[in-house]
Parts: structure tokens; sequence; C-alpha cells
């Protein structure tokens, strides 16, 4: 008992268009040798627990083998899998999700050894949501000009809701309950739309390059504003005020200009205002349409940042007339990575419940973003980690 | 714009020639009453003149006549309307200028068409037509031109309505004028954010305000007035199949209008200046072209969308498949070759911009903007609860695959449920409805029957373009015929169409029409001419309009379109021929004939090509495109010299026929009368086995041969139950129709040998007879022109006749003298002709002149006769009186496709009324 308690440290991966997820629980080193009975109020009294840290990393999918490394170096894959009862000779495996779980399977048999274990996308996605919006406290806040609010959201009338998952692409999913939910709609128009175009706009080298950028960037050089057409002036009548976005890169019809002549910052400050504005506007349609009250959203193209956050929660604010509000989650970037570790429990491979937190990540929300570093470094140090503790029954 | 500065000349040739023009029309007025009065004029004299009494053709030959400055011009593409009511004192311009394009939709008159001769008014008389009946203003012509410059060349505009003096009114109006004082108020209707931006430069440099109409405003009223005014307005574009709808103008409301400009806007409609703009996008036509311009280099959005037809988006989108490993993610509905990202595949790899076709990025570009416009449009609609999304405005222009990839999104979101619906005038919604925005014009009271839609020899080419050059006169045209044709051949020449769905790439991800056409119109907005004649009216026999479909073979179905191509292609030579003749076979005619085979030609290409180029295509729509090609080289009778020579001999024959048949019982004439009209009926030269068999015989022989073969049953045979309705069975005899409507169909025999005899046996039972005939001439057709002086010569050796034309006003002895007050005198029913309002061998019933409207109300028998009435149009019809429908069939595969028989069968269809 003590020797596989020791050696716990699940993995579970979402391996997306753009980007591959991990995440993985690390026991506290300081807590191994310690007892496992940590007192907790719901009633699991007497299981045996663990406690410890679920990590979370992500890698760009063009550079695989920069994860695949990483995983061999923690030697996430020689424990992942490990369950009672079987044998060092069966196959390892990994619960994975994303296309990238299906495309890839041959490479991380052949290079680790391991199979993965495809979970569906959407699966992961609601209950890595469900999870966070229920277990980790402050995971959902609201954004409007500039300022972060969390949400406190009460865990018996947490459904429905509309979850946004915008990763590459852009799933839009009612969630009714627990594993209870429909894919509504989406749109192709997402992360890897502007970190695609942005990339043949500006030349930049990195999404979060690009991103950067925008903050210093002025639209208004580039998209044409209801001013522009009105001659400064605003359309009333219809709502739309002067700064109004008439046409994202409308300007750049009729200037005389080249792409070398706008300055990147502005480039990506259009592009990242027209697709935020889009998933915002799609988002509250569908959640109209089905009389949903709360949106989420989440997936790496928000990754916490503050205008991509802000642009949305206006297209929503806007086109509800203040009706609806934009959530953002924490943990945005992971659902599904967290979903795909969850399933462990629901396939039973382990006996491990990922019950409760026992603590809210020291991590101070507000320096939350994650940016990406170095090619070889992958790792987000600064995603905050969630600790927790693991029951075994 | 070299042809622009050339404007105000070729208007000082235009007004010149319009002052001769009025001359002419002057005198060929009084050619009319002389005629009238005379009655004695050789029938050369009766030869259609411009300016006469036809009302519907009085907008068209006119125009080539008078109008070719403008007529001739590229513009000419989008649609011109006539105006019943414009006064002159209006502005003549509305703008609606936008952020990339300015649209320009302007006036240009006509003179007053409503020339009424004598015959005429005492027709009016017999008819009981009363001006409270009619619409009570006279009928003035005009067309609205529509024109589109880009915003940053607003300086061309500027000059442009200069040229053409539209601030002041037009030239037609003001220019030669030039010492009336010019209006210091003078203002011009205009829309769109630009009305506001450039009011300052239009008062600078025209000396004119800006009259700004609210946006919104102007987009709704376009529409509205676009479906309720214009049939087949309406399409849906679905793989590559266009396919127009029709829409029913009492449950139009409400609808959704997404007007795709710069940005996009979406508007709920729920009636006549009811409206709330619901929803919108910043991502539209401007983000399309600007991101493309950065991204490409393009040096116009033309020249971007056509790249895209040849592009390849799986290049640049990231697909399920590529997430996916290939595979579908079926759960959800999505299937491998669905776009998860668009542009997504710019990540990953290590190109460049430089390393990407610019086909493809244009191609991932135009997906990514269509198919979220679609998808937000549904997504309004379904809250709405709106069922039909109207999509306009300049992005889309007529593009296949713009319009393929919004419908599969619309169709794709909603399971099916709700269809995309284009207009074919998208672009102009807020300019014609800046237009309408002027009173007193009479625009909001057209109704859909009432327009007549044209398409001129530059349609085939032209399109999509910003402008071009005015062509001045027919000489212009001719010589651009001649050189456009040499240029563009390879442009025109006939293209193997692809069957849909050839691509490769099904599902909504990649919707097949792309590459379907790669011209350099393909971005062609199919509209033609339109004339309003505010004379045309429902046929009022028709027992349910709004189904009525004339057209008995439908060409959407490409054997069939390829068929009749080469039908109209073989009878082209001999049609040039004819037509060289009739103009006394001069060099100028045989110019001119040349000019029409090619611009005929280029139509059929077209057509070819691009089945719904023009509209829903009907076999009767082909037929009288090629008479309006004839009258647009100024043929006015191609036939004339053919038809008065048969007329001669018919008429030679004609009293003998007559002694023979009254020999006959009552019963058994009838049998031999029906059977005459139908012998007679083989004169078509529009038949080519017709047409053979011409040269091998007289007239008379070839009736009496044709006759001789009359063989009972034949293929389609009613006639007892149309014998019975005459005479009824036992004692009861049943009471006559009260007044028969005769369509009447060829010159020559058919007519006079088939029909007369027929016209006179009703008379001689009671009934009043009506011959309906073309307004115009359409191959070797009867024209209402020519039925008076035909009937007159037979007059002369029957009573029965002579006393019916005079008491229906016919002769104009009697005319003269029912005018001094001895009406109603007349011993017997009357004869009498009325035009039919249309110049095709075809009749689309939903366009009928008044005068036949009128003439309908009281009439409970209707014949139709010839194939082009009775069987390329109305075989099907169902009517409110009885009915016979007689024809030969003088085409082996119609004659297969229609009653399963064979060439030269007969049909007697008769229905009673239902």
């Amino acid at each position: 008992m003590e020797e596989s308690e020791a050696q716990i440290s699940h993995l579970a991966l979402d391996i997306g268009g753009s980007l591959i997820k991990l995440v993985y629980f690390s026991r506290n080193s300081d807590n191994s040798s310690s007892k496992n009975s940590v007192p907790v109020s719901n009633g699991n009294e007497g299981r045996p627990v663990l406690e410890g840290k679920l990590h979370f990393a992500k890698f760009e999918t063009a550079k695989i083998h920069d994860c695949i490394d990483f995983i061999q170096s923690k030697q996430l894959c020689l424990t992942g899998c490990q369950h009672h009862g079987s044998s060092a000779d069966e196959k390892c495996i990994i619960k994975a999700t994303g296309g990238g779980a299906y495309k890839f399977t041959d490479l991380f048999k052949e290079k680790l050894g391991i199979c993965l274990g495809k979970e569906d996308e959407m699966d992961c996605l609601v209950a890595g949501a469900n999870f966070l919006l229920k277990s980790v406290h402050d995971e959902a806040f609201t954004y409007m000009d500039g300022q972060k609010e969390f949400a406190q959201i009460d865990h018996d009338d947490l459904y429905p809701y509309l979850l946004v998952n915008i990763g590459s692409g852009v799933s839009m999913i009612k969630v009714d309950g627990p594993g209870k939910f429909e894919r509504v709609s989406g749109t192709n128009v997402g992360g890897g739309t502007f970190w695609g175009l942005g990339r043949l706009l500006t030349k930049c080298k990195s999404f979060d390059e690009l991103l950067e950028l925008s903050q210093q960037g002025n639209n208004r050089v580039i998209d044409m504003l209801v001013g522009d057409i009105y001659g400064g002036t605003d359309y009333k009548k219809i709502g739309l005020t002067s700064t109004t976005i008439a046409s994202s890169f409308g300007k750049a019809i009729s200037d005389n200009k080249e792409l070398e002549d706008y300055k990147p910052e502005d480039i990506s400050r259009s592009l990242l205002r027209m697709i935020s504005n889009n998933i915002g506007q799609i988002s509250y349609l569908n959640a109209l349409r089905f009389g949903l009250k709360r949106i989420f959203f989440a997936g790496f193209f928000i990754r916490g940042h503050a205008y991509t956050m802000d642009t949305i929660a206006v297209a929503v604010h806007f086109w509800s007339k203040g009706e609806a509000k934009a959530m953002f989650l924490r943990h945005e970037g992971f659902l599904g990575a967290l979903g795909a570790f969850m399933s462990y429990e629901k396939h039973g491979f382990d006996n491990l419940m990922v019950h409760q937190l026992l603590q809210q990540s020291p991590t101070d929300p507000s320096d939350g973003g994650d940016k990406t570093h170095g090619p070889a470094n992958s790792e987000l140090n600064d995603n905050p980690s969630i600790n927790c503790s693991v029951y075994l029954s | 714009m070299a042809g622009l500065t050339e404007d105000p000349i070729l208007g000082t040739n235009d007004t010149i020639k319009e002052k001769k023009k009025q001359e002419e029309f002057d005198k060929n007025k009084s050619l009319s009453l002389d005629k009238v009065e005379g009655s004695g004029q050789t029938e050369k004299d009766m030869a259609p003149v411009t300016g006469s009494s036809i009302h519907r053709s009085g907008s068209r030959p006119q125009l080539d006549l008078s109008k070719a400055a403008i007529q001739g011009t590229f513009e000419e593409r989008d649609p011109t309307i006539l105006l019943p009511n414009q006064s002159d004192h209006l502005s003549h311009l509305a703008l609606d200028i936008g952020g990339s394009l300015i649209k320009l939709v302007y006036f240009s008159r006509h003179e007053d068409q409503s020339v009424d001769d004598k015959r005429k008014k005492t027709l009016k008389d017999r008819l009981g037509i009363t001006n409270g009946t009619r619409r009570s203003y006279p009928v003035l012509g005009g067309r609205l031109h529509f024109v589109k410059f880009e915003t940053i060349k607003i300086n061309e505009c500027l000059d442009f309505i200069y040229s053409k003096q539209l601030h002041r009114g037009g030239m037609d109006a003001r220019i030669w004028n030039p010492d009336a004082p010019t209006n210091e108020n003078a203002v011009i209707k205009a829309t769109g954010g630009g009305a506001y931006k450039f009011a300052d430069l239009f008062k600078e440099r025209l000396g004119v305000g800006l009259d700004k109409e609210d946006e919104m405003n102007c987009l709704v009223a376009g529409a509205n007035f676009l479906l309720k005014a214009i049939r087949h307005e309406a399409f849906t574009h679905m793989e590559g199949q266009k396919e127009f709808v029709q829409i029913d103008h009492n449950d139009l409301y409400p609808y959704l209008l997404v007007n795709v400009g710069s940005g996009v806007s979406m508007i709920k409609v729920d009636g006549d200046g009811k409206f709330q703009r619901v929803s919108g996008t910043n991502v539209g036509g401007g983000t399309y072209w600007g991101l493309g311009r950065l991204l490409t280099k393009c040096k116009s959005f033309d020249e971007l969308l056509e790249l895209s037809q040849r592009g390849d988006n799986r290049t640049i989108d990231m697909l399920v498949g590529d997430i996916y490993g290939g595979m579908d993610y079926s759960k959800i509905g999505l299937s491998a070759s669905t776009i998860a990202s668009s542009f997504g595949k710019t990540i990953s790899e290590n190109k460049e911009l430089g390393d990407y076709r610019p086909e493809d990025i244009s191609l991932s570009l135009l997906r990514m903007i269509s198919y979220n416009i679609g998808q937000i449009s549904y997504l309004n609609a379904l809250r709405f609860g709106l069922k039909r999304i109207f999509f306009g405005g300049f992005f889309i222009r007529g593009h296949a695959y713009t319009m393929d990839t919004i419908s599969f999104a619309v169709q794709f979101w909603s399971k099916g449920e709700a269809q995309a619906m284009f207009l074919r005038h998208e672009g102009f919604l807020g300019a014609l409805g800046a237009f309408m925005s002027y009173e007193k014009h009479g625009l909001d009271d057209l109704m859909v029957h009432h327009l007549v839609e044209r398409f001129p020899m530059g349609a085939p080419y032209t399109g999509g373009k910003i402008h071009g050059p005015p062509l001045g006169d027919l000489n212009e045209k001719i010589s651009w015929m001649e050189k456009f044709v040499r240029k563009g051949t390879e442009i025109t020449a006939p293209v193997p169409m692809d069957p849909p769905g050839t691509t490769g790439l099904g599902g909504f991800e990649v919707p097949s029409s792309k590459g379907g056409t790669l011209r350099s119109d393909a971005s062609a907005l199919n509209i033609g001419v339109l004339h309003l004649v505010p004379t045309l009216e429902v046929f009022p026999l028709l027992v349910d309009p709004k189904t009525y479909e004339p057209n008995t073979i439908d060409l959407s179905d490409h054997s069939e379109l390829e068929y009749w191509f080469t039908v109209l292609s073989g009878h082209l030579p001999d049609l040039v021929d004819k037509a060289v003749a009739s103009e006394g076979g001069t060099d100028d005619a045989k110019r001119r004939g040349d000019a029409f085979a090619r611009a005929f030609s280029a139509h059929l290409s077209r057509l070819m090509e691009e089945p719904a180029a023009y509209g829903k295509l009907g076999l009767a729509n082909l037929l009288e495109l090629r008479e309006e090609c004839l009258r647009e080289f100024q043929f006015v009778d191609a036939y004339r010299s053919i038809k008065q020579r048969e007329n001669e001999a018919s008429l030679a024959v004609l009293p003998d026929l007559l002694i023979e048949l009254d020999s006959l019982s009552e019963e058994t004439r009838m049998l031999s009368l029906i059977e005459g009209v139908l012998a007679a009926n083989i004169f078509d030269w529009g038949s080519h086995a017709c047409v053979d068999l011409y040269h091998k015989g007289t007239i008379i022989e070839i009736y009496r041969m044709s006759r001789d073969k009359m063989q009972r049953p034949w293929r389609v045979d009613d006639f007892d139950v149309f014998q019975k309705r005459m005479f009824g069975s036992g004692d009861k005899k049943p009471r006559p129709h009260k007044r028969a409507l005769l369509f009447v169909d060829n010159s020559g025999a058919d007519v006079v040998l088939g029909m007369l005899p027929l016209a006179r046996e009703l008379l001689r039972r009671g009934t009043e007879v009506v011959l309906v005939a073309n307004s115009l001439p359409a191959l070797n057709d009867v024209t209402a022109m020519e039925l008076p002086e035909i009937v007159a010569e037979a007059a002369k050796h029957c009573d029965i006749l002579r006393r019916a034309a005079e008491a229906g006003g016919l002769l104009v002895d009697a005319m003269v003298s029912n005018l001094d007050g001895s009406k109603g005198k007349s011993s017997s029913v009357p004869l009498m002709v009325v035009e039919n309002g249309c110049g095709s061998p075809c009749i689309d019933l939903r366009q009928v002149s008044s005068e036949l409207a009128a003439a309908a109300k009281e009439a409970d028998l209707i014949i139709l006769e010839g194939m082009g009435r009775a069987l390329h149009t109305n075989f099907n019809a169902r009517f409110k009186c009885d009915a016979l429908k007689l024809a030969m069939v003088k085409n082996q595969r119609l004659a297969e496709k229609l009653i399963k028989g064979n060439i030269y069968d007969c049909v007697c269809r008769y229905e009673p009324a239902s």
C-alpha cells in the first residue's frame, strides 16, 4: 500500500490542434510519509487519502516531441496508469482527449510505449468545467472594463449553462448536469484563426507574442468604424456609436497602403477584436436560444488576456443589452485535460478519486496569465496548480 | 473615364436624335391615322412603327431607336425600370454611398406612349373600358439605371453625375434649356454613411444638397419593392444550383433581411416601413476585401473573388480531419472536412505568407466570412421565428461560391429547416429605397405584372463591372458586338457544365459550385432591363394566377436546354436571311444581321453555361429572347414579306373554302372547321420540319394535303365533348357562348383558312368573337396591327364577317358611321381584334394587355391555337371558362414528350370551365 501510494502521479492529456495540455498529479513530498487520514466532512472518513497537487502544463502541438520528452523526463508515462492488480508488463494507458489523441496514438506508442485511452472531447470539457465550477473556489470571474470580479456560483444552481471552449476552433456546449450536455453550436473562427491570420499578417513567432502586440495596438487604423462611414457621427437610431466597428479590416480597403505599412500591433488588435467580438456574439445568440443565463468562456485562446476577455464581455453585454454576462475560468485552457484526468475514476482504473480540494492554490489570481515561454521551456509554471487530496477506496 | 468625358457629346447627339425622332414619331402618328381613315394603304404601311399604339412594345423599339446612347451602355446590365408618373421637376438621382461602393440610381425619361387611334378608342367603347378602371395618369415611360463606383473614386462618380447633368434633373429634362435657373435648393436623395460624410463635397462640386435618408429605411423599402414587384427576384443557391422562389406577396412578412456591405446589418422586416435592426456583424465584405488585400495584394474586390474560385482552402484551414488524423468527429456531426479553425493551419507550419497561394487564402477568407454571416443570420432568424432569410448587399454580388457557403451554413445550423435566399438586385437595395423616398413617382403602386424584364445585347458579357463607357448608337453597338465577340470568343464559348458534386469533397464544408464558372464575369449580377408597362394585367380568366406557370417545358432540365439550343442555333442562319431580306438586303441590314446572330448566339452560350443567368428560364423566355434580340438590332419584322405573300394567297382561296363549308350541315361543319384549324396550323415558320415542306408545294396544296391526313381520333381528341357543349345531346340545345377569345397564331393559311372560318361559325351562332393577336411581330405570327386588314379583305366576300367586323369597328367605313351615332344598329354580334400585349411566339398570361384583360371579362370560351400558345405555354393552364386548345405538333421531341405521339400529330384538348 505504501509502495503504490508513493508512485501515484496520474497523467492525462488533451491534444488539440494547436496545443497539448497536460494534467498530472504529484504527491506532496512532505506528506508522503505522513498519515493519510486528513479529516473531511463529506463522509469519506476511513478511506485512504493522498495529498498533493494537480499540475498543469502545455506544449504546442507542432512541438509534440518536447511534450514527449517532458513526459519521459518526469517519468509520467511509467506511473500514470498504474493500478492494482496489473502486472508490470501490461500496457500503460494514459487518458487523452482532443483530436490528437487519435492522430498521435502511434507516436505515443512508439516513443513512450503507452496507449492513449481516448476520451470524448466534449465529455472531458464538460467534466472538467463541472469539476472546476463546483470544487474550486473563485474559479469563475467576470471581466468588464479591466475589472476582474470573482463570481459566487451557487453549486445547486449551476445548471444549465453554456460552455464556450475556444481552442483552435470554438465549441459551444449546453450543459444541463454532470455528464448531461449537448454541443449546440460552434464556430470555425477561433484561436487558430487569430494565430494563423496573425502569423501571416505580422510574422510573430508565437501566439503569446501576437497577443502581447495587440496590447499596444490601435484598431482604428485598420477597422472601419461607424464614425468613418458617417463622417464622425453616430448612427444613433440603431444604437451604433461612432466608435462601433462597422467592418473589421474595412479600412485596409481604401488606403493605398500595403501590409508592411500597417503596424503589427494594430493588426493584432483588430484581429483580436474581430474574433473575440464574433465569439461573444455567437455565444450570446446561442445562450439566448436555449434560455441560458450563464456563459462560461474557456479554452486557450483566452489565456487570461485582459483585452480578449474585455472584448468578449463587451460583445455579450452589447448584444444582450446588458442582460447576459460573460464569465471566464481561471483554468480555462485545461478543461479537456482535467476532464480526461477525471475519467480515470469513471473507468475505475484505479479507484482513484480527485474528490475534494482542501486548499486553494496559493498562486495569486491576478498574475494568472499563462505566458508561453521559449520553445524549450513549455511548462507553465505560473498556471495555478491545485492542491488537492485524492482518496483511495 | 474616357467614355464618361464623351458623354455630353453623346448627349448632344442623343437629343438631336431625340428631336428627329420626335418628328418621325409625329409623322408616324399621322401615318397611323392616315391608315385608319384611308384604309387603302398598302400593307407596308402597316408594319408596326415606332411610337405606335402598341403599349408593351412602346417601351422597347422606342428605346432602341431613340435612346441608343443609353440603351447600349454597359450599365444596362443592371435593372432599368420604367416609371409611370415621373414628373419633370423631380430630381432624377438617388445615391447610396457606402463604405466601399457608391450605388447610384438615376432616371431617364421616355415620351408619353399613349397614342390612341380611333380604332382603339372604338374598341374601348365596345369593351366598356372606362378610364375609371384604368390608371388615370398618362403612361410616362422612364427607366431607372443602376451604376456603381468605388467610394475611393468618388470623383469619378461626381464627374459622371455632372456629365449626365443628373443633379439638375438629367439631360433629357433640363440641359437643353441652359437658361433655366439652377435651383439653389436642389437636393438629391442619398443614403449610406457617405451621405453625411460627403455632403459638403456634393454641395461644393455640384451645388446640390444631399437629402439624407435613413439607411435601414432605404434597404427595407428597396427590398420590399423588389420582392413584391419583381417576379423571380428571390432565389436559393445550393451546390451551384440556382432555384427561383415564388413568393406569395400576401405572405411575405415577416422576414430577415441581411445586408452584407462593408459590415453586415440584420433587419427584421414586418411590413412596409415596419422593421427593426436586430443584429449585425462587423465581419463583412469590408473584412473580406481588407484582409484579402493585405494577404494577397489583389487590386480589386472582384479580382480577389475570382482568385477564390481556383483556391483550395484545405491548405490553410484546419479541418476536423487534420485534428482527428483524417477521421470524422461523427458523434457531434462533424465530418473530417469540416473546418475546425479557419486559417488554423497557418499556425503550425514553417511557412510564411509568401509560401501560400493567394487563391487558397482568398477561398479560406471567403468561406470564413460567408459561413460566419450565414450562422449569425440563422441564429437571429431562429430567435425571432422568421422563416425566410434574404441576403443582399455587394459582398454577395451573385458569386456562386459565396452564396453556396452562406446557404450551407444556414442549412447546416438549421438542420435543413431554414433556407437562405438571395436577391438578384442585391446591391441596389439602399439606392433603390432612396429613390423610392421621392414622393409621387408611382413606384409603390407597381405590381409584378407591370414589369417586363429584358436582357439587352450586353447581357451575356457584362455584369459585376463598376461601369463601362456608354455606347452612342446602333452603329457603335454593332461595332462593339463585332469587336467584343472577336476578342471574347474564348470567354463566351460554351463551357461544358460540370455536373454538381465533382469537386470530390462532400458535405457542407465544400460547396460544389466552386469553379463551376471560370469566367471573367463570374460575379455578374444576373439582372436585365426592367421595363414598366402599366397597361399590362393578369389575364382574369386564369383559375389560379398564383400557381400558374406558363412554360410547359422546363429548361432547367439540361438535356432539354441542349435540344432547344441546337434547334435555335440551327434555325439561326435562315432567320438571319429572312431578317436581312426584310430590310431590303442592304449592306447595313447584313451587318445588323451578323450582329444579331452574334448577340443571340452569345445569349444562347451564356444560357447553356448558366441556365439561370436571366432568371427562371422556360422555352417561352428563350423564344422571346430571340425576338427581342431581333428588335434590338432593329429588325422590326423579319417575316414581313412572307406574311404578306401568304396572307394574299390564302385570302384568294378563302371564298371557295367558305362555300365548301357552308354546304355542310352544322354539326359536320364544326368538325371540318376544327380539322381546318389543325390542318392550317402546319404553316409555321418556327418549325424546321414545316419550312422544308413549303418548298415542295403551294400553300393551298399543302393545306389540302394536311387536311386529307386528318385522321381521327387525334392524339389528344376531346372533340366529341366540345361538340356536345356546342350542340348538346338530343333536343336540348345549349346556350351559345356569349363571347369567345380566339388566340391566333400564324399569318397566312393558319389564320385565314383555319381560324377565320371558325370565328365566322361562332359569330353565326351568335357568339361575339375577339381575335387575340400579338402586339409585336414574332416569326410569322399574325399581329393585331395586321388583322383588321386581313379581316377587311375577307369580309369583302362574306356577309357574316362583314357585318360582324362592322359591328366590331374593324371596318373603317362602318366605324365612321358608328361614330356618327348609329351605334347598336348593327344586326350582328361583333368581331373584334385585341392585342395580347406581347411579342413572342408564346404567351405568358400573367402579363397581357389591358384590352385583352377587359375583353376577357365577358368571355366564356377561350380558344388557344398553335404550338407556342397552346403547347409550349398554357398546355396545363386552367381557366375559369371553357377552353379549347388546338395545335398540330410540328416537333418530334415535343410530340414524344408531351403527348407520347409523333410529329404532325394533333391536339384538340377541351376543358370545360373549372
